[in-house]
Order: C-alpha cells, then sequence, then structure tokens
C-alpha cells in the first residue's frame, strides 16, 4: 500500500512537471523558429551566425547592447526577429559603442515586437556618410536593445509574460 | 486500506490543485525549470544576457575575407594533421579544433581538396573526444561534405551547415564559453596564416590591412577565454599571450595615431611594427599547437 501511495505521489508530481516542460519547450521551440525565420530572410547572402539577446521587462527602462564586426567592404544583412518580445522594443544601430558621448545613430526600429525586419549595412554606411562625407565605412555597429518599462511588471520574480528575447542572424555577401 | 487510497488521491488532487492556481510559470537560468517547492514554480536567477555583449564572425567568413584579400593561401603552413594526436588535455583539444576550423575554413575557400578532407577527419575526432559528436554524426552532411569538395558554392553552404549545427549544439548544451576557447584557436590561425603571407607578399596592403581589422575582435576573444565555466581549462598562459599581442600592438604609434584621428581611412602598420606584431603571433601560435 505504502508502494500505491508514492507511485500515486509520483504521479501527480510528474504531471505537474509535465506542464512546466511544455511551456519550457514552447518557449525554446519558439525562439528556434524566430531564428529560422530571421535566417530566411537574410538570403541570398551566407549564414554567418546569430545572437539571440534575452531579457525581463522591468519596472524601469533596461538597454542591452551588441558589437557586430564588419569587415573589408563586405555586405551584410541583419536580421532582427522580435515575434517574443510581447511588450516593445526599440532597436538602435550606432557607430561607436555607448560609453562614446560622439556617436552616430545610423538607424532605429521604432518598434521589432512581433516583426522579422532586415536590415542592410550598405544603408547604415550610406547614414554614415550623410552624416560624414569623409567618412568611408563602418567598421563596427553597436545594436542598442532599449526595452521599455513595464508598471506591472515583477522585477525579482519575472514570469514567462515578462520574458522576452529578440534574435539577431547576420549574414554576408560572399 | 482506503483511508490509504484515499490519502494517496488528496495528494495527487492537492498537488495538481495547487499548480493549476499557481502564477504563470517562470523560466530558470538555461531555460530550465528550478523548482524549489512544487506547489510553487518560482525562480531565481532568471537568465538574461549581459548589458554589452558580442558577435564573433565565423572561420569561413575571415577566411573569405582574407581571400578578397589577396591572400594566397600556402596548405603547407597549416597546422599538421599528425599533432592532433598529441592534444590529450581539454584545452588543447579545444584550441586547435578551432585551428583546424581555421585551417579548413582557408582550405574549403581556396579549393584545396585533399587537404580539406584530411582536416574534416580531425576535427571530427577533435570534436568527439570534447563530447560534441552529435554535431558530426550525420551521414548525409558529411556525405555532402565529401562530394561537395571542389564545388565552390556548394562546399560553403555544406560549412556553413556544419558551423551552424556547431554553434547550435554549443547553445543548447550551454557551451558558448568552450565556443569561445574554439574561437581563440580559429583566430590565431587566421592570423597567423595572414601574417605568413603578408611577409612574403608585403606589397599586398590589403593583406596587411585585414590583419589590422581582425586585432579589433581580439579583446572581445580574451573577454571570452577569461568565462569562469573555463577556470579550470589552465587558459592562463594562452590569456596572457594574447593580452601581450594586445597590448602591444595597440602601444604602436601607428595603431595610436590612427585611433586619436578621426578623419583616418586605414591603419598601416611600419615595418618594425609589423615585424614585432608577426613574432608575437608565431609564437603564441606555436604553443598552441605544440601542446
Amino acid at each position: 500500500m505504502k508502494k500505491s501511495i508514492l507511485f500515486l505521489a509520483f504521479f501527480g508530481i510528474a504531471i505537474v512537471f509535465a506542464q512546466k516542460i511544455t511551456t519550457l519547450a514552447e518557449y525554446k521551440s519558439s525562439i528556434k523558429a524566430n531564428k529560422s525565420e530571421a535566417k530566411k530572410s537574410i538570403s541570398p547572402y551566407l549564414y554567418d551566425g546569430y545572437k539571440t539577446t534575452y531579457f525581463n521587462y522591468k519596472t524601469f527602462k533596461q538597454t542591452k547592447e551588441v558589437e557586430i564586426y564588419l569587415f573589408n567592404n563586405t555586405e551584410y544583412r541583419l536580421a532582427f526577429n522580435g515575434k517574443s518580445c510581447s511588450k516593445g522594443l526599440k532597436v538602435n544601430i550606432y557607430d561607436k559603442e555607448k560609453s562614446s558621448s560622439n556617436r552616430l545613430l545610423l538607424k532605429t526600429i521604432d518598434n521589432v515586437t512581433g516583426q522579422n525586419i532586415m536590415i542592410k549595412t550598405d544603408d547604415l554606411n550610406k547614414a554614415l556618410k550623410l552624416s560624414n562625407s569623409k567618412a568611408t565605412r563602418l567598421k563596427r555597429v553597436f545594436i542598442s536593445y532599449e526595452i521599455p518599462a513595464i508598471a506591472t511588471a515583477n522585477n525579482s520574480k519575472p514570469s514567462l509574460d515578462d520574458r522576452g528575447a529578440v534574435v539577431l542572424v547576420m549574414g554576408y555577401k560572399n | 486500506m482506503k483511508k490509504n487510497i484515499f490519502f494517496a488521491a488528496a495528494i495527487v488532487g492537492t498537488t495538481l490543485f495547487a499548480t493549476s492556481c499557481n502564477n504563470e510559470p517562470t523560466i530558470d537560468e538555461g531555460l530550465e525549470i528550478e523548482t524549489t517547492e512544487i506547489a510553487e514554480v518560482i525562480t531565481e536567477n532568471v537568465f538574461e544576457s549581459p548589458d554589452v555583449d558580442y558577435h564573433l564572425p565565423s572561420a569561413l567568413q575571415v577566411a573569405s575575407i582574407f581571400k578578397k584579400s589577396g591572400m594566397r593561401f600556402n596548405p603547407s603552413s597549416m597546422n599538421s594533421t599528425e599533432n592532433s594526436s598529441n592534444y590529450t588535455t581539454a584545452a588543447s583539444q579545444m584550441l586547435n579544433f578551432g585551428v583546424y576550423s581555421a585551417d579548413i575554413a582557408f582550405c574549403v575557400t581556396n579549393n584545396q581538396i585533399n587537404e580539406a578532407r584530411e582536416l574534416i577527419g580531425v576535427i571530427k575526432d577533435l570534436a568527439d573526444v570534447q563530447g560534441m559528436s552529435a554535431v558530426f554524426d550525420n551521414k548525409d552532411l558529411m556525405d555532402r561534405f565529401d562530394s561537395s569538395l571542389g564545388i565552390e558554392d556548394s562546399i560553403q553552404y555544406v560549412m556553413v551547415e556544419i558551423h551552424e549545427r556547431t554553434e547550435e549544439y554549443m547553445t543548447e548544451n550551454e557551451m558558448l564559453h568552450t565556443s569561445a576557447v574554439h574561437y581563440a584557436g580559429a583566430w590565431i590561425e587566421g592570423m597567423y596564416l595572414g601574417v605568413v603571407d603578408f611577409e612574403n607578399n608585403s606589397e599586398n596592403k590589403n593583406v596587411g590591412s585585414q590583419i589590422n581589422e581582425q586585432m579589433e575582435i581580439l579583446k572581445n576573444i580574451i573577454k571570452g577565454l577569461k568565462d569562469p565555466k573555463n577556470n579550470e581549462l589552465g587558459l592562463e598562459s594562452t590569456i596572457s599571450d594574447l593580452e601581450s599581442i594586445e597590448s602591444t600592438y595597440n602601444s604602436f604609434e601607428s595603431v595610436k595615431a590612427f585611433h586619436s584621428d578621426e578623419s583616418a581611412v586605414e591603419l598601416f602598420l611600419t615595418k618594425e611594427e609589423f615585424s614585432t606584431l608577426s613574432t608575437l603571433i608565431k609564437d603564441t601560435r606555436s604553443k598552441i599547437i605544440n601542446a
């Protein structure tokens, strides 16, 4: 009889974990799908890699930055997939890191939530030259994700609703 | 008996009831759930990306860039596949996985078929000893690799697929810190091959320029090596050597002048500066491949 009790208790626990794993598996699967979609949009450029930036919405505004290298007059495509950001995300692209006082804002995507947007570095270089006619090309860009403040967020114990992720896929012209 | 059945049913019922009334489940670090109580799924240390992050170019892209700059690839400059049996420590296996990855990228972009075929075998073996055999355990992929050698477009797509499989494997298995070690090996090998070519072909300013551009990513390579998860690998010597390359490079007058002049377009090292940099790169690479 003890065995039956243990079995039933274990069965109950297993059901609980199965529910949670399903949610987690769905989340992971959605990030993969987002990456896949972003990868399609860089075609026919060669896939170089990806960077998923994970965050939790909080009651205050946040920024996360990713540095990308651009080499030897090569053209690149950067695809941003914000389909795992439910509450807004702004993307700013700069020519220098955030500690630099005179960095230039090259491009803004006001809200990438629910979207897959592809940008060509050719356009970023044009923006650079518009601002400085003597400039030749960008050697690095800094992607700055502006995560808005959400009044209802739980800063210390975020729920799945408060989680966000943006996938950046890079491709280069061979 | 009836009491016991009732008790067991109560446990199951209570468990289901408590969790269904709970708040939304939360996600823990690495997207795995860590529960402290069955009835309450709350996580601590919820994973977030760092506030400042970076993306490093793939070995294939670097090889492609050097090729476009006019680099003349010499297969005899690569790390001999015979050295692979000497790599018995985790650090040497990871670093040289990166070294051979750079070698195969250069082979593929320069149509060195036999060498590429030999290298993929060594890379697979090193992947196996690191527990990464799943990346290459795909007969269809390996068959396509073999049949695509010599067909530039095809082989590049196969190489991209291998790169992506490796990337996914490392991410899903929380091995990005290991990825950083691979990358360090690939970087030093790419730089070595570039330096060797430039020494024999110094009129080609483009190769020199590429060497300078690749120096820009070194700080993030060092950062990756210093991930606390790599502490047990014994990478102090490699990190120290790379830091020496970085600090020496940054102390060059040409480099200082370039960075202080906003209108400067390209950076060219003097002959002496290049010689100093070249020696450091060769020494570091030698230590890694002769481990």
